[in-house]
């Protein structure tokens, strides 16, 4: 046994897997220590706007911060290369030529307007853009385009000084409140009060997405913990009754097994949970209905080892001795079979946590207002919104991530130890 | 710019504001402004020589299911499920397409009406009648004529005779017997084959016999097609006169009027084909045929598959919710654009309502503190930025009441009356105490939040929260208004349903399945707010099977049904104010449903990858934004071009 356990061990592939599992699990544990706080609230007013990254209150960052004024070459540039961006060019003359062939305006030609010369493209622009001219061979998209592109031209060279106010409640004026924010002036982020870290942004309920992505994989490892161990349970009790009683038991257990064999599991599973209500659906019921429909494999290989299992000699030897069946079973058979049982469990977590996800990407699973799943999170991020669309790749991409990273490791872990306790696989 | 939109938005606030003061006749007001061709609201004879017109019968030209892209028009977010048909008078084709006749306008591709209704500035322009329809000295017949050039698919002359029995045949064949008109038009008769009288149903008012509601008589000119009378005998012989068996029969031999034709249609498409034959290219009324050979409809299993889709430049003009709509210009440069260039990029004139169930068992359901608390303690805010992501005005802009977020309607009720009933959400701790104060308290035995969940005589409060499956904007909603519960201690569990079966539970007349439902109101049309107030708590629906109208929660007052009949015969805007304004009060103590966000009229954006000539809000057309099919919107067809 303790040689075993060291060789499994020592299989890079079980400690490569058990090091994944164990890293997602504690953080699980350290992360809500850390970073306390309910992560079903919904903080953002906004629908996958919230993009990963630290925000600083706007307010704090007026109100009474010391400022510092950094004279720094270039800095004028960025701002504006902030605002004309590189296909801005293109664009500009796209428009002026449509203008100059419509209108007949000389110099607006393909060949005569000259991108790289800024001053010059925008100077031209300025002559002869408005967004009372209808050009008639623009789409309605491109005109909008066109106003808004202006909108940020007549800014880029506005770089006055801004002044901020507060209105005085008794004398009903503005009083300036902060004045001549310069282009030059900036602040050290530690002195704002306020300050958000959003490592992956927020979804489309406003919540943090990270804190929810550690809730739901505490959820889903629950849900895939409860599911393989009642999987695991009743597939091992049916396997060693069947196998080892044999005669009418093993053939009313086989007669179950194989009716359930035949009948997905997974459809059952979406018939039982459509069968229940919402509020029925907690992450544990839905993790042992998950149980319930997923122990058919488990009986049928448990019943076949304990098969061969049963005219060993030892065995014999033992029921000779009188000993009684259960003890048999425990005793003769189990450690046999222990290792075995192990691996199926481990693959059973790992498949508890991918029908879960299945099942509440269809809706099927706990309810939205009580918890967060992994599938959940996936549920409303593709098949709900359009995360997709507006490549708001930190709602999905980093759930995707936790479930491949938790069902890769357990099949690690359980590849490792099928290379130890396998004879065949062994080195 | 932002002048420019101030003055954009004034525009259409004062277009709105015609709203207020219809009633008159203003048939034709906005005829000339941006159509195609002459001759409407001009009230001239038809041919240029006053003859009838002719043409041969339409003949289905052979079916290609793959059509060519840059000769369809493709639409998405009109249906949910797969059509049954092309029949006109039935409301179980599920083929709105082709079949919708909604207040703010009837969908005029197939079929047509006398008038097509511009919600932009709440004119009539004639489309099957020839000029402005007028009233007689006392304002209880409305009179029209057809057009001369008028005429169905299979060549005949549409006459005063198929409207007259149309009506006729919605009072004796449809499943509701005409019950949204009934109360106000007596009988639809033909004077000539051309002169088509509608006749009031009239009431007697301060000493003089008046017109019950001329606003619905004028709604009913740009709302119901007018069919063929040949066509509906058919129908009736072949069905031997059984309702049930013409609402089922599909149609495929309809005798329409309207520019398409019934095509080809499967599980997730329905398309129509132009019919070159089209009446509409006469002098008289359009001059030309509209733009796209096909127009045809795409099925998406969700909200998010059919965004995915206009995104893709797969759908021309989507009238679907697309979350942060604006980002799919301004981040990913998509050639996509709505009628409005900025925000709120759409007319917000709906305003889709959660619905209590007063026939529901569920305990609690009838008591309107339980039913106020659960509405003042949704985060409206929260719906409207993450469920609508800012795409209409809040609840802060312009308080809940019963009137929608248009300036005209705003200005009709008193505001500051009411001041004390409107809320704007969010409010836990006023629901909580409003329970309390109602004596219905959290029981801490029975494992609930936050001090138990509340009782009602022993049973928890405990209500589903329904909308119809994959509609994710409402549920979202749904879900931000679930989220309150169990901090005031009622259970609110989601519920959602396939679109097929939600539309026959939530119109039938009497269900005990849905708990507090969703469903939209009405929006814009000319007997607006009084149509919408009649639809949100008029009993005359309680019972009705197949009630599409309103009311679906079959709420009951008297006095507000006293109300609601006194309302169109009411000319004093003062006295108007006053009963708009007791109707807000009482639907805010009673609050027999609630509103969880404003909403556009229609959802209209549109990809100019292979068409562009849309209507939008700086063209100068005046075409409303109503993805091009619905009333007047139908001259964008014939605006249309290919990109390039």
């Amino acid at each position: 046994m303790k040689s075993q356990l060291r060789s499994i061990v020592r299989s890079g592939k079980f400690m490569t897997g058990f090091v994944i599992f164990v890293s997602i699990l504690l953080l699980t544990i350290i992360y809500p220590l850390i970073n306390p706080g309910d992560p079903m609230a919904r903080i953002g007013y906004d629908s996958f706007r919230t993009r990963p990254g630290t925000y600083v209150s706007l307010y704090d960052t007026l109100d009474g911060v010391n400022t510092f004024t950094f004279r720094i070459p270039g800095a004028n540039d960025i701002r504006i290369s902030n605002k004309l961006r590189e296909d801005d060019r293109e664009r500009i003359k796209y428009w002026l030529v449509e203008y100059g062939k419509q209108e007949e305006v000389a110099g607006l030609t393909e060949e005569e307007i000259d991108i790289e010369d800024t001053v010059a493209l925008l100077g031209l622009w300025w002559e002869f853009y408005s967004d009372e001219v209808f050009v008639r061979n623009l789409t309605n998209a491109e005109r909008n385009a066109f106003m808004r592109l202006d909108v940020r031209l007549d800014r880029l060279f506005d770089i006055d000084d801004l002044q901020v106010y507060t209105l005085n409640p008794e004398t009903g004026e503005h009083d300036i409140l902060f004045t001549e924010v310069s282009t030059d002036d900036y602040i050290n982020v530690s002195d704002v009060a306020n300050i958000i870290r959003l490592p992956l942004g927020t979804d489309n309920f406003g919540s943090d997405v990270l804190k929810k992505l550690v809730l739901a994989t505490a959820t889903s490892l629950w849900i895939g913990l409860v599911a393989g161990t009642v999987a695991t349970l009743i597939g091992l009790t049916l396997g060693l009754l069947g196998g080892y009683v044999g005669g009418i038991v093993d053939d009313i257990i086989m007669f179950f097994t194989n009716l359930f064999t035949v009948i997905p599991g997974f459809v059952l599973l979406i018939l039982i949970s459509y069968g229940m209500s919402q509020m029925e659906r907690g992450a544990t019921t839905v993790a042992v209905v998950i149980g319930l429909t997923s122990w058919v494999w488990t009986t049928r290989s448990v019943r076949s080892q304990v098969m061969s299992l049963r005219n060993r000699d030892h065995v014999n030897l033992s029921k000779l001795s009188g000993h009684s069946m259960p003890k048999i079973i425990i005793k003769d058979i189990l450690p046999y079979i222990a290792s075995y049982v192990v691996m199926a469990f481990i693959l059973q977590i790992s498949s508890g946590i991918l029908a879960e996800a299945g099942l509440s990407m269809l809706g099927l699973g706990p309810s939205t207002t009580s918890t967060a799943t992994l599938g959940m999170m996936l549920d409303w991020s593709i098949m709900k919104s359009t995360a997709f669309i507006h490549g708001a790749w930190w709602a999905y991409y980093p759930v995707i991530v936790v479930i491949l990273l938790i069902s890769f490791s357990l099949n690690l872990m359980n590849t490792g130890m099928d290379q130890v306790f396998n004879p065949q696989l062994r080195d | 710019m932002k002048k420019r939109i101030f003055a954009l938005a004034l525009a259409v606030a004062m277009c709105l504001s015609l709203l207020a003061a219809c009633g008159d006749n203003n048939g034709g007001g906005g005829g000339g402004s941006g159509t195609p061709s002459g001759g409407q609201g001009s009230g001239s004879g038809s041919g240029s020589d006053g003859a009838y017109a002719t043409r041969d019968p339409f003949v289905k030209p052979e079916v290609i299911s793959d059509v060519p892209r840059n000769e369809t028009l493709w639409f998405n977010g009109f249906q949910w499920g797969s059509s049954n048909g092309w029949n006109p008078i039935s409301n179980e084709m599920n083929n709105p397409l082709a079949i919708q006749q909604d207040p703010d306008g009837a969908r005029l591709v197939m079929m047509e009406t006398p008038y097509m209704y511009n919600m932009l500035d709440n004119s009539m322009i004639p489309l099957l009648a020839d000029g402005n329809y007028s009233w007689n000295t006392d304002g209880t017949e409305l009179t029209y004529k057809i057009k001369k050039a008028a005429l169905w698919s299979d060549g005949t002359k549409i006459t005063a005779h198929d409207a007259a029995f149309s009506w006729e045949f919605g009072t004796k064949y449809s499943r509701d017997g005409n019950a949204n008109w009934t109360p106000y038009i007596a009988d639809v008769v033909a004077q000539d084959d051309d002169t088509v009288v509608i006749k009031a149903v009239t009431v007697e008012h301060e000493g003089a016999t008046v017109a019950a509601n001329q606003l619905m008589m004028i709604t009913f000119l740009g709302q119901n097609y007018i069919n063929q009378k040949a066509w509906l005998e058919k129908l009736i012989d072949r069905n031997d006169g059984d309702i049930s068996a013409m609402y089922a029969d599909a149609g495929e031999d309809v005798v329409f009027s309207g520019p398409y034709a019934p095509y080809f249609m499967d599980d997730v498409r329905t398309i129509l084909v132009r019919d070159d034959g089209y009446w509409g290219q006469h002098a008289d009324m359009w001059g030309k045929l509209p733009t796209p050979k096909y127009i045809g409809n795409v099925n998406y299993e969700t909200n998010a598959a059919g965004d995915s889709a206009i995104a893709a430049g797969d759908v021309d003009v989507s009238q679907q919710f697309i979350m942060n709509v604006n980002l799919l210009w301004e981040e990913q440069g998509l050639p996509i654009s709505t009628y409005l260039p900025e925000k709120p990029w759409f007319i917000a004139a709906n305003m889709p309502t959660a619905y209590f169930n007063l026939n529901s068992p569920a305990v609690g359901i009838d008591n309107p503190a339980v039913r106020k608390a659960i509405a003042i303690a949704a985060d409206y805010d929260l719906i409207l930025a993450n469920a609508m992501t800012n795409q209409s005005p809040s609840f802060g802009d312009y308080p809940r009441s019963l009137m929608n977020p248009t300036a005209p309607e705003q200005a009709m009720y008193n505001q500051s009356a009411v001041s004390h009933l409107q809320w704007t959400g969010n409010d836990i701790d006023g629901a909580n105490k409003l329970l309390d104060d109602a004596g219905i308290l959290r029981n801490p035995d029975n494992g609930g939040p936050n001090g138990g969940w509340r009782e009602i005589d022993g049973e928890i409060l405990s209500f589903k929260v329904s909308c119809p499956d994959g509609w994710s904007d409402w549920q979202m909603a749904m879900e931000i208004v679930a989220a309150a519960g169990p901090a005031i201690g009622i259970q609110l569990e989601t519920y959602y349903i396939d679109w097929s079966i939600y539309q026959t539970i939530h119109t039938a007349g009497f269900q005990t399945e849905l708990d507090i439902f969703m469903f939209s109101t009405q929006g814009i049309s000319p007997a607006q707010p009084w149509s919408r107030i009649r639809a949100l708590l008029s009993s005359e629906f309680n019972g009705l099977d197949g009630n599409w109208t309103g009311n679906f929660g079959q709420y009951s007052n008297p006095r507000v049904d006293e109300l609601i009949k006194a309302i169109p015969l009411e000319k004093d805007s003062g006295k108007l104010n006053e009963i708009y304004t007791e109707l807000v009060e009482i639907y805010l103590t009673d609050v027999p449903s609630f509103s969880l966000m404003y909403r556009p009229e229609k959802f209209h954006t549109v990809n100019e990858s292979i068409w562009t000539g849309f209507t939008n809000a700086n063209d100068g057309r005046n075409v409303p934004p109503v993805n091009c099919t619905v009333g007047y919107a139908i001259a964008d067809l014939y605006n249309l071009r290919l990109v390039g």
